[in-house]
């Protein structure tokens, strides 16, 4: 809470009501005479082709689907296929309305709103934008399919349809001519050229993303606005009403400056069933999903409901909204109420409604409607419309064959690129700002930062020149380790944002962001609401629209909260956009331990598991800076475990201390802390300290020296440094604070023994914390591996130590009985 | 009434704070609210304010002081006023490090690790399944050592990587076949037979066995080494035996006359047998005889042929037999190669001989001395490619100008491994050995 927002018990008791206003429902009302004068013939004619366009396209996804053929076309199409007939003047509306800067997101429905979108930046950019485009996506790839098989030679227009068209069949079927080369495939598909962003197999999985690339709008002064398409069941979603708060922060229009309220417009297409739950009258309560909206801020998010079958209702509510947002009204909701006639996927039988239902609307279908009123309002002929058709059919046959020819639309071909996927998992770029052409906006100058100047008096190295260890207040900590290259990053590159709970003022729950207050203006430095999804997902979109975003989530047992977010949001964007999509996001957790059972796990497991995703976790303020700035330069997503036991631990290792000016430490090396020759410990995060009190006592008291090598990365983990020093010793303890079943001990452990079978003189074993709830502080010893625990499992289980008599049970028996009983 | 100001503690983490700036001064005037000093945790800075009026008496810490939470600070109070009671203990001589540190530099007395033998947690038995590390296994697998000596100390009676090492260091290897069959599960040891005679255990039922009288005694270490390398020896080498004999008239008659002034002229007590190994170390620093002078190595598929004579000199002991080498013996004169053969030998009987002179020899003498035994075979030790078996002195009668004479013999029996050299310049071999022997005083003079 900004000290500047003063709460005021005088005031806070005062008694009152809170008011809403009537949420408009279906109140378009203009006549066809109104409407000719706001349309063109041509405008209107398109609008038919578009929805004519949208409806064949799926036809043929369905006849493909149920029947294998369309129009002569064979073809046998196993992935999925979430069609919205019935539903396409509800996207041809919207996107009717929006240029090319607008983006939008959706959802595993969302074909109609890609091609809408699609046709609609074909008709506002230039041809020679348009050609540009096609030549320089993928290297060219797509247009050379379409290229001199078009209607009419030489129109660009035309050429680019069918590059609309096919570039998203071939993604359906996965072909490597697709959009996303396959990857994405049909729920996931998207351009990004025509500011048609991914399209989400979760179920409101958009909704924070979409704010996300509405907040790299609002911070970095850009253009356009963003809508945020969902169905009505994504309202169940905890993500989306997380997204809807945070959209409406009262700082953005309160604290940020110029530039008024979030850009970004929650569109719901509401056609009455998530999946078959009834959404009204069944599975939720809120009957128009626009009350949702007019609950979250005073200005009701302007929500309103049009009719999704009229598509000029639904232009005529969406440009109000739009304008809104333009005027720094955001955020907004639109409900725009719709219906889809076939199942939720073709192997849906509709066995929740009646025949009776689906024929009802089959009658209001909107196109006929449409089509009936440009006929009888003598808009166009019947013969007209009847061509439009036409075309529509054999442009759809040539897409469809193209798009099922493996000569010309082949798959990836993994026997001869075997690494086709692997090498787009991860991008390993580094680029140091995201936006090098304006400067940083900053309150002061980087020299006359607070923290900086007291970091000056501070001694870089944990010792004086005795040799004699300082106290810890006179000493560069971990957390100036991290404090350092994100301020230098936030003087660097003009995207940088960073966000989380209690980030700003407070200075982070652990004093890592102390200084930055004072350094940066509200709209790149804020306090974010407690919705951990919305704070990962908004950096995933932040990240999609250009930025570059560290995220915090203050403890790391809050992973939990942001699951999806991390795992198939955050994780998988650069691989399934084929590496069109770059993610520098590092996302900042901390490992507690004295908070009990859900404030002090190292979940380090659960991010090593999700491919696409980075994970590091560094013991030493040398380490902690080396391993920041390598991640703030590059361009994947980090997830950066830090431990609050050691946020004040001096450097004890690096002679020299922690150097003041910048340098990398490549993420995936681990570093040899202690040399020894008689057993490896390899530790991971903050147990380092622990290890290194065990090889002490392995050495005073037994004569083993220990050799104590910190992971520091976990995620890549390059296993050539470990591999030499078992060669050398023979034996190794793996060991960390991390439960440890299942843990990235245990996966290291079996990499070892795979790769060092023959030079092993024990089984490389796990020191890690019981499978248990963690108890209270006190109780520690018995939860947390310490160093007389390593000591023990070396005497047990690696070599035993003459005289040592083992408190710890470490027995095949207790190991046995331990998993049997699942503890 | 004076009052002290306590460093506030700032979190339960918090164990002190640094003193950033004094914003009053001793003798000033403080009133309710007004900052006294600025302070700053790990975390974050505070402002301590006055919560009474009075004049600052004392300060206890100054800027940049690190002060433990709830230790005095500073103490607010009238003019003159009495305050030693507020006064912490010690605190006068505050310009003194603070001690929040507790860790001590002090090098703690390092306990010298006396690393003794590690204790066996285990058995190796014969036809069990052998719990063995990978590691360890791979170091049997290069060196072929000896798995019957090998006793474990890994955990669960596991064998490890210095268990097999221990074995190494005794100087117990084994053939790359036997190596096999060991690491298979099939460790023979010479006890366990003895233990389990397959005769015994079916006992007559009609008439009462004879009661035998005998002790069971195990092996000893030493007897065990000898047993497995003599084993190994006689099963895996193609053994052939040469016998002869000299006239050792040139040696009786050195060894007469050394006898009688030897002490007088500083020499050593020279034995025939120090003069026969001299005579070995000459024959064979010849170069002529090198397949005698080698080692046959890598299962039988190279030849080490040595520039120096390594002679290995057989040494009866109570303990058993044991061989020292005299390193590079054709360098030595005959005084000195009797006087460190005779070192070798005391220090073999006494026990306390190096075990690095154990091995390393190229060729072997062994001596069986004065017991009238006239020819045998001696036993190749391998990887050497022949020993020299020398007899007990004898007289002999031979023909000397038509009448037979008496002549003091010395029978030699020498036994080479046929794979690494023939039988006919082992008898070339022997040949010149006798004539350098029945020359002596030629050879002592070369």
């Amino acid at each position: 809470m900004p000290k500047s927002q003063y709460v005021d018990p005088n005031r806070v008791f005062d008694p009152g009501y809170i008011r809403f206003d009537d949420i408009p429902v279906c109140r378009y009302s203009l006549t066809l005479n109104d409407e000719k004068k706001l349309y063109s013939k041509e405008d209107l004619v398109r609008i038919y082709h578009d929805m004519a366009t949208i409806r064949e396209f799926e036809t043929m996804l369905n006849e493909i689907k149920t029947k294998s053929v369309y129009n002569g076309v064979e073809y046998n199409n196993p992935g999925p296929a979430h069609l919205s007939l019935g539903q396409e003047a509800s996207a041809v509306g919207q996107a009717y309305c929006l240029d090319n800067n607008d983006f939008t997101f959706g959802s595993h429905r969302s074909h109609g709103e890609i091609i809408a979108k699609g046709l609609s930046s074909i008709k506002k950019l230039s041809n020679d934008e348009l050609y540009e485009i096609m030549k320089t996506f993928l290297d060219g790839n797509i247009l050379k399919v379409v290229e001199g098989k078009e209607e009419v030679k030489g129109d660009v227009k035309d050429l680019a349809e069918d590059f609309l068209l096919y570039g998203a069949l071939a993604e359906i079927f996965a072909r490597r001519t697709g959009f996303n080369r396959g990857l994405g495939g049909s729920m996931h598909a998207f351009f990004i050229p025509f500011g048609i962003y991914p399209n989400n197999a979760i179920v409101g999985g958009s909704a924070a993303i979409a704010l996300g690339a509405a907040l790299f709008k609002r911070s970095n002064h850009k253009p356009g606005i963003v809508v945020a398409n969902c169905g009505d069941g994504a309202l169940g979603r905890g993500p989306v009403l997380e997204a809807l708060n945070m959209s409406s922060m009262d700082q953005i229009r309160e604290l940020w400056g110029e530039g008024g309220g979030m850009p970004i417009l929650f569109n719901v297409f509401n056609n009455f069933y998530g999946m078959g739950g009834q959404t009204k009258g069944e599975t939720m309560g809120w009957g128009h999903a626009a009350r949702v909206g007019a609950g979250v801020n005073p200005d009701q998010m302007h929500a309103e409901a049009c009719n999704g079958y009229d598509p000029l209702a639904v232009i005529d509510a969406t440009t109000k909204q739009k304008d809104r947002l333009l005027r720094g009204e955001g955020p907004a909701m639109l409900e725009v109420i719709t219906y889809r006639t076939t199942g939720h996927s073709p192997s849906d039988s509709s066995t929740y409604r009646t025949a009776e239902e689906i024929e009802a609307w089959k009658n209001a279908d909107p196109i006929k409607a449409f089509r009936t009123k440009l006929i009888l309002g003598g808009i166009a002929t019947e013969a007209e419309l009847d061509e439009i058709h036409d075309t529509i059919v054999r442009r759809m046959t040539k897409i469809c064959r193209m798009a099922v020819d493996e000569t010309i639309s082949p798959r990836m071909d993994l026997t001869k690129e075997p690494d086709a996927i692997s090498s787009i998992m991860l991008s390993n770029k580094k680029v140091p700002s995201m936006d090098t052409t304006r400067e940083p906006e900053v309150l002061i100058p980087k020299e006359e930062n607070p923290r900086l100047k007291s970091l000056k008096v501070k001694s870089r190295w944990a010792y004086d020149e005795k040799g004699e260890k300082l106290p810890k207040m006179k000493v560069y900590g971990l957390r100036d380790g991290l404090f350092e290259p994100i301020l230098d990053k936030f003087y660097e590159d003009p995207t940088l944002i960073a966000y989380g709970e209690d980030n700003r003022d407070w200075g982070g729950a652990f004093a890592v962001y102390r200084g930055l207050t004072e350094a940066l203006p509200y709209h790149r430095f804020f306090n974010a609401p407690i919705s951990e999804s919305a704070i990962v997902g908004s950096a995933v979109g932040y990240a999609m629209a250009g930025g570059r975003a560290i995220v915090e989530l203050m403890y790391a047992d809050f992973i939990g909260c942001a699951g999806d977010e991390i795992f198939n949001q955050l994780s998988k964007w650069q691989s399934m956009s084929a590496g069109i999509l770059k993610m520098p996001v590092i996302l900042r957790v901390s490992v507690g331990n004295k908070y009990g059972a859900q404030h002090s796990q190292d979940w380090t497991a659960l991010c090593a598991h999700i491919p696409g995703l980075k994970v590091v976790f560094p013991a030493t303020p040398y380490d902690a800076k080396g391993l920041m700035t390598e991640a703030l330069n590059g361009t994947d997503p980090v997830i950066f475990f830090e431990s609050q036991r050691i946020y004040d631990i001096g450097e004890q290792f690096h002679k020299g201390g922690v150097p003041e000016t910048p340098y990398e430490i490549t993420i995936g090396e681990p570093d040899v802390k202690r040399e020894g020759k008689d057993v490896t410990i390899l530790s991971i995060g903050a147990t380092l300290y622990r290890a290194l009190d065990a090889a002490k006592i392995l050495s005073d008291k037994y004569g083993v020296e220990a050799e104590v090598i910190d992971a520091r990365s976990i995620v890549p983990f390059d296993y050539s440094k470990v591999i030499e020093s078992v060669k050398k010793t023979g034996r190794i303890i793996i060991t960390g604070d991390a439960c440890e079943r299942n843990s990235v001990m245990r996966d290291m452990a079996s990499n070892i023994t795979e790769l060092a079978f023959d030079y092993l003189d024990a089984p490389p074993t796990v020191v890690g914390s019981r499978n248990w709830i963690t108890p209270c502080k006190e109780l520690d010893p018995f939860f947390f591996p310490q160093a007389d625990t390593i000591v023990d499992a070396v005497n047990d289980r690696l070599i035993p130590l003459k005289g040592h008599v083992s408190t710890h049970n470490f027995t095949d028996v207790e190991k046995i009985d331990r998993a049997k009983k699942g503890i | 009434m004076a009052n002290a100001v306590i460093m506030p503690r700032q979190g339960q983490s918090v164990e002190s704070c640094i003193i950033t700036e004094w914003k009053k001064n001793v003798g000033d005037t403080v009133k309710k609210g007004d900052i006294l000093f600025s302070y700053e945790t790990d975390k974050s800075s505070f402002d301590e304010a006055a919560e009474v009026e009075g004049t600052l008496l004392k300060i206890f810490a100054e800027a940049g002081d690190e002060v433990p939470c709830l230790d005095t600070v500073c103490i607010i109070g009238a003019e003159g006023e009495d305050i030693s009671s507020l006064i912490p203990a010690g605190a006068e001589s505050k310009n003194e490090k603070p001690e929040t540190e507790k860790e001590s530099k002090q090098e703690e007395p390092k306990t010298t690790t006396v690393v003794s033998a590690p204790e066996a947690t285990g058995e190796v038995k014969s036809g069990e399944r052998l719990k063995i590390s990978p590691r360890a296994r791979a170091l049997v697998i290069k060196t072929n050592a000896d798995l019957s000596f090998v006793s474990p100390t890994g955990p669960d009676g596991r064998i490890i990587e210095r268990d097999i090492q221990a074995a190494l260091d005794a100087g117990h290897t084994v053939s790359a076949l036997v190596s096999e069959n060991q690491l298979a599960g099939k460790i023979e040891k010479p006890t366990e037979k003895a233990e389990t005679p397959a005769v015994f255990t079916t006992a007559p039922t009609s008439a009462p066995a004879p009661v035998s009288d005998y002790t069971d005694e195990k092996m000893t270490q030493i007897r065990k080494v000898i047993s497995r390398s003599m084993h190994t020896s006689l099963t895996e080498l193609a053994q052939l035996t040469l016998n002869t004999s000299f006239d050792a008239s040139a040696l009786v008659a050195l060894r007469a006359k050394l006898k009688a002034n030897g002490e007088a002229l500083g020499l050593a007590n020279i034995t025939y047998n120090d003069m026969i190994l001299f005579a070995v170390a000459k024959t064979l620093a010849t170069g002529k005889y090198k397949a005698l002078n080698a080692n046959l190595i890598d299962n039988g598929e190279t030849m080490r042929y040595f520039n120096g004579v390594h002679l290995g000199v057989a040494v009866d002991t109570d303990r058993g037999l044991m061989v020292p080498t005299v390193f590079d013996s054709q360098k030595l004169t005959l005084n000195d190669l009797a006087k460190t053969t005779k070192t070798l030998i005391t220090d073999c009987q006494s026990g306390k001989v190096n075990p690095d002179v154990l091995r390393g020899a190229s060729f072997t003498v062994s001596n069986i001395g004065p017991t009238g035994i006239e020819s045998f075979t001696p036993v190749i030790n391998p990887p050497q490619t022949a020993i020299l078996g020398v007899c007990s002195l004898t007289k002999r009668v031979k023909e000397k100008d038509g009448a037979p004479v008496f002549y003091p013999c010395i029978p030699l029996s020498l036994t080479i491994d046929h794979r690494a050299v023939d039988g006919a310049p082992a008898a070339k071999f022997l040949s010149d050995l006798v004539k350098n022997l029945e020359s002596f005083d030629l050879l002592l003079t070369k």
